[in-house]
């Protein structure tokens, strides 16, 4: 691996667990804990993103619990779709960035409501939980709750991640865009 | 590193936390409930004891108070089945049985993951990776980031300071809140960025991306003792998870 991505990678990871306590000043439903996952892989590709997705979760477990490693495999498929969309230009506008973002979200979602419910009986991070415990306090089964609340909360969440991304690299210098070529096409400049 | 001095933890091998943590998460996973996984939560706490990381077990509870807090509510108040009644209050049989094991399991893997983040030698761990002849980018990437973590926290926490003093405004409706992500995001990540390159240098310089193999400064004993502990709780998890499978 070469100086520079050996660099990036630190500083993207650095930004997943970060991030997310930055914007909890806001008290908005987002954990923003994928963006360093997102930016790594515009920058440098799918294998580095998906090793800073991969690493970051590996590390939060250290500092907070490994019982959230599972939500690792997330962050992999978090890196593949972002890389997906980079090629195709995805982060040429905003709008075209959501769109993104929302298909992320989607798969995103879907996948933490099976690790939700199947490993953590539907009690993980405090904000989603608690729209499942008022799902279940409307009437609604368990697996239906698990699986609305990821869904909602991760369409959302993906949605901004890619939005912060892909402003933030359609306004990078072009001195800084020269050394990562995948930025470039991802903008489609 | 925040272990008690000459504690086991302090002396230790940095592998043996490691390997251990990760038995213990795995026999958690393993082991049905609820008897199993109770014991296990308290061998976990006598172990974090006796290895001088105690303080873990009480920091563990920050993160595991609200997940206990909710498996009650959603599994014991809002369970289905057979009720049974505690302190005048109705709740499933079957809901608290699912939420003590839960609460037990995550009580297990969060307080030795956390006794393990206690006892973590960032040098230390570069030198027994340097030692095997392990690749430098793989230890240089767990410790990089945790050094990391600190400064951008710092930053963090400056930028904030710096955006509110500017008129930023962090309250309001969800729509005002959601525009102030991006002035509280993009010079955090900007100033990451443009770190980059300077550190892309100085790791080049220092022959970071070279194969050949490093000569640890100061490798940490790796005693017998180290090396009875990891063989054993891997034989632990291998035969809690076979007593599950074949069970």
């Amino acid at each position: 691996m070469n100086a520079r991505l050996l660099a990036l990678l630190p500083a993207a990871i650095a930004i997943n667990l970060v991030v997310g306590g930055l914007v909890n000043a806001l008290g908005l439903p987002l954990y923003l804990d994928s963006i360093g996952t997102i930016l790594a892989t515009v920058l440098a590709g799918p294998a580095v993103g998906m090793l800073a997705g991969a690493i970051g979760q590996l590390l939060f477990g250290l500092i907070n619990g490994y019982q959230w490693i599972p939500f690792g495999i997330i962050q992999v498929v978090i890196a593949l779709l972002a890389s997906v969309a980079a090629a195709q230009g995805g982060f040429r506008s905003m709008g075209r960035t959501v769109a993104w973002g929302l298909l992320t979200g989607l798969v995103a979602g879907a996948l933490s409501s099976v690790i939700s419910y199947v490993l953590f009986k539907g009690v993980t991070a405090t904000g989603t939980t608690a729209v499942v415990t008022l799902l279940r306090q409307l009437g609604w089964s368990l697996p239906a709750a698990v699986t609305a609340s990821s869904l909602a909360l991760d369409l959302a969440d993906k949605a901004v991640a890619f939005a912060v991304v892909g402003a933030l690299v359609r306004s990078l210098p072009g001195r800084m865009m020269g050394r990562f070529p995948r930025a470039v096409r991802a903008v489609g400049r | 590193m925040t272990a008690a001095p000459g504690s086991f933890a302090a002396r230790a091998h940095p592998f043996t936390p490691l390997v251990v943590t990760l038995c213990i998460a795995v026999v958690a996973i393993a082991l049905p409930g609820p008897a199993a996984v109770l014991y296990l939560y308290a061998a976990t706490l006598i172990l974090v004891v006796l290895t001088g990381t105690g303080r873990a077990a009480l920091r563990a509870l920050v993160p595991l108070a609200p997940l206990w807090f909710f498996l009650v509510l959603l599994h014991g108040v809002l369970g289905d089945g057979e009720q049974t009644t505690v302190l005048g209050v109705a709740l499933s049989r079957n809901g608290l049985t699912l939420a003590a094991t839960q609460a037990a399991r995550l009580g297990a893997i969060a307080t030795a993951s956390l006794a393990l983040y206690t006892s973590f030698s960032p040098a230390r761990f570069v030198d027994a990776v340097a030692e095997r002849g392990w690749p430098f980018s793989m230890s240089y990437l767990v410790v990089a980031t945790l050094l990391a973590l600190p400064r951008f926290r710092a930053r963090a926490a400056s930028i904030l300071e710096a955006q509110r003093s500017r008129g930023l405004r962090l309250r309001g409706s969800p729509l005002n809140r959601a525009r102030a992500i991006g002035p509280i995001t993009f010079p955090l990540l900007l100033g990451a960025l443009a770190e980059v390159d300077e550190r892309g240098f100085a790791l080049e310089t220092r022959a970071a991306s070279g194969v050949t193999r490093r000569t640890a400064l100061a490798p940490p004993p790796d005693t017998r003792m180290d090396r009875l502990t990891r063989w054993a709780a891997v034989a632990a998890a291998g035969s809690a998870v076979a007593w599950r499978v074949l069970g």
